[in-house]
């Protein structure tokens, strides 16, 4: 397994390089084009989430990819709202999205603070 | 239209030979219908001549909406060949300027090869059935994976194509495409319990939505239906998300950073 982590600061325009790196490390496995793009679709759902609670700024977006020869996982770590709040409109709609666009999904409560978000891209046959 | 502009083919010669080729699609009959409409390809062209882009890459473009429209023709509708020809010319002439076009102006290396990129997308999903890979579209356009991956990002970074923009059809949009499922937005709606955000996107937008997300297309799925670029697809995807998100957060009293 091959892993590349990425970090970059909370700001809207810089969720174009992950989008780079994401279209990069999938294409590593043979993801097809409509295949990272639902990646960086539910990235940005994530990321923006943060972004519309203030609660990213002056923290990094960490994004970790684990390259397997069957599929990519995507970590993006200590996101600051979950995605499970099954009160709040907005986690609801992104939670959607996400489930979607992904094969798999998991939200996991980081022990340093806020959610990690596992998202799970399988390579077709 | 005259005879003449049928190089002397009569009516009859003509309507023969769109017969002929809708039961065999002989290569040569479509050659002979090809030269006898070269010069309403010629004068179509000629209209949007002025505009940036040279009259021979234009004449090309239409050739190519020439080459759809006599295989897309049926005779048999009673339609003259020219009513429905002409709107499927301009169409992909059209279609041509607004994918060269953009608010952010790119490189024009960067524009070309986006533009090369589209044609390879196409190209490939069409022959192959499905959507193709950074390396597959590398291969097929002769450029590094890179230089790919850059490309498909400065898609991004352009003008999203409005919906009003006509498809290959020529006089359609995609308003009139989109917009045709209008009894599932409801069920999309309720899927999503979004009901006030929902209702400020436009219905085709939520259509837009319905295909994805709900009925499940991918990108290259909608494409082929709504005879658009993949990369099309993406821009506007990306775009109603981006407003359905806004008007949640505008909704839910969240401040939202743009």
């Amino acid at each position: 397994m091959e892993v590349v982590c990425i970090a970059v600061p909370p700001l809207e325009h810089m969720t174009r390089v992950v989008h780079l790196a994401t279209t990069a490390v999938a294409s590593r496995i043979g993801l097809n084009i409509d295949q990272a793009d639902d990646i960086n679709t539910a990235l940005d759902e994530l990321f923006r989430l943060s972004l519309s609670q203030k609660a990213g700024i002056g923290q990094e977006f960490c994004v970790r990819y684990d390259i397997h020869k069957d599929r990519l996982e995507v970590l993006a770590e200590k996101m600051q709202m979950s995605i499970g709040d099954v009160t709040s409109k907005v986690s609801r709609y992104k939670r959607f999205i996400i489930e979607k666009v992904s094969d798999r999904y998991e939200e996991r409560t980081n022990p340093e603070g806020g959610f990690d978000v596992l998202l799970v891209k399988f390579l077709s046959d | 239209m005259t005879n003449q502009h049928h190089n002397s083919l009569s009516r009859e010669e003509i309507n023969s030979l769109f017969r002929t080729y809708k039961d065999n699609k002989e290569p040569e009959v479509k050659n002979v219908l090809v030269g006898a409409y070269m010069d309403l390809v010629h004068s179509l062209a000629r209209r949007f001549a002025n505009r940036g882009e040279p009259l021979d890459d234009l004449v090309q473009v239409a050739s190519m909406g020439l080459l759809k429209a006599i295989d897309r023709f049926d005779p048999d509708r009673g339609v003259q060949f020219t009513t429905y020809a002409v709107p499927t010319i301009v169409g992909e002439i059209r279609r041509y300027f607004r994918d060269r076009s953009s608010a952010i102006r790119l490189p024009r290396g960067l524009r070309e090869r986006s533009f090369m990129l589209n044609t390879a997308i196409q190209k490939f999903s069409q022959e192959n059935g499905r959507t193709p890979n950074v390396s597959e579209i590398a291969a097929a356009v002769g450029i590094s994976e890179e230089d790919v991956i850059e490309g498909l990002e400065s898609n991004e970074a352009t003008t999203v194509a409005s919906l009003d923009t006509t498809t290959e059809e020529g006089d359609l949009s995609l308003l009139d495409i989109v917009g045709g499922e209008d009894q599932t937005l409801k069920m999309l709606d309720e899927r999503l319990s979004l009901a006030g955000a929902m209702s400020t996107l436009d219905s085709r937008e939520q259509n837009l939505l319905y295909l994805r997300f709900i009925e499940g297309l991918s990108q290259t799925e909608i494409a082929d239906r709504l005879d658009i670029s993949q990369m099309h697809v993406s821009r506007l995807l990306r775009r109603t998300l981006q407003s359905l998100r806004q008007n949640l957060t505008t909704s839910s009293r969240e401040p939202y950073i743009s």
